[in-house]
């Protein structure tokens, strides 16, 4: 029985796979941490775990890509590089795993070409399993990052996402599989990713079965998730029928929505007379032992609704976006509503949609869609801008239907034919001139960036330059625990804090005192360094007594005042893009700003003819409903 | 027997002098006026008198200071720099009272502190000078005698004025026609300043080097003195780094210069502790610029490569001693930097940082460090006077040894608050010219590059100011 480990090829790892007595088991923390932490796991905890881990001999441990690649500079400020080459120097022998998007990359939108194949060929000199999916299920979306893949000599796992529904049958199934060995030829994992953890074990058995009777030979890789509880059913049904690998996670750090328990699977497979290869269960214990007393530092991340969620097989949301949906629901005060959107509107507009697969960035799409038809009262009456470049077939062609034409003419009009015919299918993406953006951004820095910064910046452009600013002001922030990181209310007085830097060099920190200057405009906050004192000045934030804030206008108010050229922010969100300059002419239905809101772009249009008298808004600004954008003098 | 002298100063040359009085064994007096009222001179002095509510008037009142002075029964006052040190009036009213006045008599200061007059004894000694005129003629008569001056010697020329000092009350004319326009003014600046509009011209050596050189005399006409120092790094005319000794390698100029510095003290019948001030220009030419009747900022990199305690022997002296050493006992060993530690902005064209309260003050220690300063944890500078905080005054046996620890010393420097000269002098002690001991008094001006700094904090400190902002915001406000 052989472990597989990093540096192995693709043809060998068949191999050996191919002639095991048994199954081997990926440890998904990537996605546990996305599905019940909101991505928050850090790298100082998987730090802890990392000998552990190294010992446990997993086919594979996912630790990046999905959403994570973006929350780790937004939200963790740690470099997605910098994270996978100090896990590498813990675990040289575990093969590190990504979740790519195809065409979005790890992203929600389509990249260039040029893009994609810079940014997997820098990732790929840390990532050795790639698996790769397309939530349309369209192969050529995926063709760029297979070829990178394969050219870097990494392990590809392409993806056939899986649903449930009519459509949803094996004789699909079996044929997408087909396009896709057209494309890779046969040195492949083949990954059934069950992103909701959707339809029964039986199902599921039958699906590896179906594959297995016409590709013998494949090694199928199953991808689920915990929502309704009953995914070990389903890894044991996929393991009995032939699946060579499946995925679970480490005990202390499991929720409802992601990956179930590591232990659990080897311990019910084991009764059913399959042993997972290359395992050492203590090594397996040991990790949830080093890392249980870190749970309670997440607790604030974990979602807002505890318990598994059987009604996962009508809504179908994927474990990966339950909570972030459900901190949208709670954060925009609708989650009283949340039955009526999960049961009733969502698995309607599934429907409307095609019934294609609800994953990045399609689930968003689906969820964005069903909250504003239930919120907004006229359903889709307000459709996004991704959601028209869905219709218009700007993802890919829709897999198993078009939606019905009311839909689309809810969407572009009356006209909306001659807009499908005119703008209608995918866009080849142009080409960037990478030099050229090399460039800005060390313009940006002030100093030459390396590859992996930006490769960073390619990506997300703004936060990109964010985190490393942050960085140039905070330093590497990886060292501190969560403890710290995501500590609420403040630490003690003369609490001590110690850590050790990025150099390795030790600190203590205690607390000291926090004082208000005299004028209440600043604080100090005294710190003792290394046995030394400092302080740190924050500025108060000024109650503007004299200013009264703009009073929040209803959407009624917003319209009106757009067909008068005022243009106010119609829904919170980030502007993502300022369409126009000042002076520019623009006619009515003229895009003018674009905004960003859960993950979703959606311009802004003119509503008069005119000219644009003044631009407000920034790009990167956070605005609430009734912020001023911009202001068009219409034409007389 | 014990003494009582009062300070008639403030800040760091006051706590200066008060440590010199106290070592002697005798009492020392303080005075301030009420924005000092939390200044550390007066917790240090043994006594100390509030003279008023000021700002830098009560300081300058001589009938005030008197007065104080009288009631508190003091024996001798000693009046720092600037505020009543160098005016005459002053050192004659102690002298009308009684009290002793430590720095020279009152005429040689009138005398040398009139700067034609000045001239005119160095002329009379063979002293080299810089071409210039007598104190101008009043009205159109006097700018007439300026213009045919510098059509003579050629432009550019300084307007300076009479009683002025300590780089004040100077300005470069470059043409006939700024001299119209500059001659008005520099009267007019020079009244309001110094209450006299005396004015007088000078030619101005281009790029020189200001080298001065320290002496002391006693009352029996002993003259010695204490080697040179280059004040050349100035920035508009205020000195901002001082060196000693001079880094001139030809030993014998300097020689020569020191000599020339005693022969000019004898001939205004010095006493007390002085400086001889000269310019020395690319042809190794030296002139005489003036005397100064006080003890100098700068006297500290003096007494580091002497050993000589600079204030104590002007208390000793003016008490009624005669000097304990002869010029033979004056050995000049290692280098040593004064780098003036201002609350000032630099990258703010050099703002004073006043009123600003000092959160963190911690500073360098180790071998061959001197501090000089009056500012604590805790201080609020106030507004109205200036922005000098503390005196970093670094030893080193070779010139190269100092300059590695000034630099160790100004990384181990934290002043938080006011922002401070710190980061600029960083970038100065790193400068290959300064290193080399190549500058002159454009040296500030040629490196304007030395204000492009960004204060660098190390990663302990940047981590701390994230648990800082975690503790502020009372969560991460990056990771929610």
């Amino acid at each position: 029985m052989e472990r597989i480990v990093q540096g192995m090829g693709i043809t060998e790892v068949l191999k050996i796979m191919r002639q095991a007595d048994g199954y081997y088991i990926t440890n998904t923390a990537r996605d546990m941490s996305q599905s019940d932490y909101k991505n928050r796991i850090l790298l100082h905890t998987d730090l802890l775990a990392a000998p552990s881990r190294e010992e446990a001999g997993y086919f594979s441990l996912e630790i990046t890509g999905g959403a994570s690649v973006h929350v780790d500079i937004l939200r963790k400020q740690v470099d997605p590089f910098l994270k996978l080459e100090l896990l590498r120097e813990k675990m040289p022998k575990t093969m590190f795993q990504t979740l790519c998007r195809g065409i979005n990359l790890f992203g929600y939108r389509p990249y260039p070409q040029n893009v994609i194949r810079f940014v997997v060929k820098e990732f790929a000199k840390y990532v050795d399993v790639w698996r790769v999916f397309d939530f349309m299920n369209h192969v050529p979306n995926m063709q760029a990052v297979f070829e990178e893949v394969q050219a870097a000599g990494k392990i590809l796992e392409p993806c056939i996402c899986f649903s449930t529904g009519p459509e949803h049958t094996n004789e699909f199934y079996v044929k997408k599989v087909q396009e896709i060995l057209d494309v890779t030829g046969n040195e492949i994992v083949l990954c059934i990713k069950n992103h909701g953890g959707l339809g029964s074990p039986k199902r599921i058995g039958d699906l590896v079965d179906a594959v297995l009777q016409k590709y013998p030979d494949m090694v199928i890789h199953y991808h689920g998730h915990n929502t309704d509880g009953n995914d070990i059913g389903r890894i044991v049904a996929a393991a009995m029928a032939g699946a060579k690998i499946v995925d679970a996670s480490d005990h202390a750090f499991t929720g409802f929505y992601g990956p179930p328990p590591i232990l659990s699977v080897i311990h019910t497979l084991k009764e059913y007379g399959r042993s997972a290869v290359g395992i050492n269960e203590d090594a397996i214990m040991e990790t949830s032992e080093v890392l249980q007393p870190e749970r309670k530092y997440y607790e604030y991340f974990e979602s807002q609704i505890k318990g598994f969620d059987p009604t996962v097989q009508i809504h179908k949301l994927p474990g990966g976006a339950m909570g972030s949906s459900l901190e949208q629901a709670a954060k925009g005060g609708f989650l009283d509503k949340m039955p009526e959107i999960l049961h009733k509107e969502l698995p309607k507009v599934q429907i409307e949609l095609g019934n294609y697969w609800s994953v990045t960035p399609g689930s968003q799409i689906l969820w964005t869609t069903a909250v504003s038809n239930v919120q907004g009262g006229d359903r889709y009456g307000n459709c996004s801008g991704d959601l028209k470049n869905l219709l218009l077939g700007k993802y890919g062609p829709f897999p198993f239907y078009q939606p019905p034409d009311w839909i689309y003419e809810k969407a572009f009009g009356p006209e909306w034919k001659k807009v499908l015919e005119e703008q209608g299918g995918m866009e080849a993406i142009e080409d960037i001139d990478i030099d050229k953006e090399r460039k800005v951004l060390a313009d940006k820095l002030g100093y030459a960036p390396t590859e992996q910064q930006l490769v960073t910046y390619l990506q997300h452009p703004n936060d990109a330059v964010n985190f490393f600013r942050f960085e140039e002001k905070f330093g590497r922030v990886y060292v501190l625990p969560p403890s710290i990181l995501f500590r609420r209310g403040g630490f003690k007085l003369g609490e001590s804090i110690t850590f050790k830097d990025h150099s390795g060099k030790e600190h203590i920190i205690e607390m000291g005192p926090m004082q208000e200057s005299e004028d209440g405009s600043e604080t100090n906050v005294y710190l003792n360094i290394d046995h030394h004192q400092r302080n740190f000045v924050f500025e108060n934030a000024v109650a503007q007594a004299g200013e009264a804030k703009a009073a929040k206008l209803s959407k009624k108010e917003i319209e009106d005042l757009a067909k008068a050229g005022d243009v106010r922010t119609p829904f919170t969100a980030n502007v993502c893009e300022i369409s126009v300059k000042e002076g520019q002419e623009v006619k009515a239905g003229e895009k003018l700003v674009v905004l960003e809101a859960m993950k979703m772009q959606t311009p802004v249009n003119s509503e008069v003819d005119g000219v644009v008298a003044k631009i407000v808004a920034k790009v990167g600004d956070a605005v609430q409903p009734g912020d001023e954008l911009v202001k068009v003098t219409p034409s007389a | 027997m014990k003494k009582k002298i009062l300070i008639a100063n403030r800040g760091e040359i006051a706590l200066r002098i008060i440590r010199a009085v106290q070592e002697l064994g005798h009492i020392a007096v303080a005075i301030y006026e009420t924005p000092d009222k939390d200044a550390l001179h007066i917790r240090t002095a043994d006594e100390a008198v509030w003279i008023g509510d000021g700002p830098r008037c009560d300081y300058l009142n001589i009938d005030k200071v008197i007065g104080v002075a009288k009631k508190a029964e003091v024996d001798a006052i000693h009046p720092g720099y600037g505020f009543l040190a160098e005016n005459p009036d002053f050192a004659k009213a102690c002298e009308h009272s009684g009290i002793i006045f430590i720095g020279p008599p009152s005429d040689v200061i009138q005398s040398l502190g009139d700067k034609v007059t000045a001239r005119r004894i160095m002329k009379e000694a063979g002293i080299p000078m810089v071409p210039g005129t007598e104190n101008l003629s009043a009205g159109d008569h006097g700018l007439r005698e300026a213009i045919d001056f510098a059509d003579k010697y050629g432009y550019p020329v300084m307007l300076k004025a009479t009683a002025g000092g300590g780089g004040r009350g100077i300005r470069r004319v470059e043409n006939e026609k700024q001299m119209r326009a500059e001659l008005p003014m520099a009267r007019a600046e020079a009244k309001s300043a110094f209450n006299n509009d005396s004015v007088y011209l000078e030619k101005v050596v281009i790029n020189p080097k200001h080298i001065e050189v320290q002496i002391i005399a006693d009352k029996e006409g002993n003259t010695v003195h204490l080697g040179s120092r280059d004040c050349s790094i100035q920035r508009r005319n205020q000195k901002l780094v001082e060196i000693a000794p001079s880094l001139i390698q030809d030993k014998a100029l300097v020689d020569k210069i020191c000599e020339t510095a005693v022969t000019a003290a004898k001939a205004s019948h010095y006493v007390n502790a002085g400086t001889v001030e000269f310019l020395v220009d690319r042809d190794w030419n030296y002139y005489f610029m003036e005397i100064n009747t006080r003890v100098q900022v700068e006297h500290t990199v003096t007494e580091m490569v002497t050993g000589i305690d600079i204030v104590r022997t002007q208390i000793k002296l003016a008490l009624g001693k005669n000097l304990s050493f002869t010029q033979d006992d004056v050995h000049i060993r290692g280098y040593a930097v004064e780098m003036r530690i201002n609350a000032e902005d630099p990258q703010n064209n050099f703002m004073p940082e006043g009123g600003k309260t000092v959160s963190v003050y911690r500073s360098p220690g180790g071998y061959g460090v001197r501090l000089d300063g009056f500012v604590y944890q805790g201080f609020a500078i106030p507004k109205v006077y200036d922005s000098l905080l503390v005196k970093m005054t670094v030893f080193g046996f070779s010139w190269n040894e100092t300059v590695d620890r000034l630099l160790r010393c100004l990384n181990n420097f934290v002043i938080t608050g006011p922002k401070t000269t710190i980061p600029y002098y960083v970038n100065l002690v790193q400068d290959p010219d300064f290193k080399r001991g190549d500058f002159d008094t454009s040296f500030i001006e040629t490196h304007s590059h030395l204000i492009n700094y960004e204060e660098q904090a190390s990663e302990g400190n940047k981590l701390a100011h994230l648990i800082a902002e975690i503790h502020y915001k009372g969560e991460n406000p990056y990771a929610v």
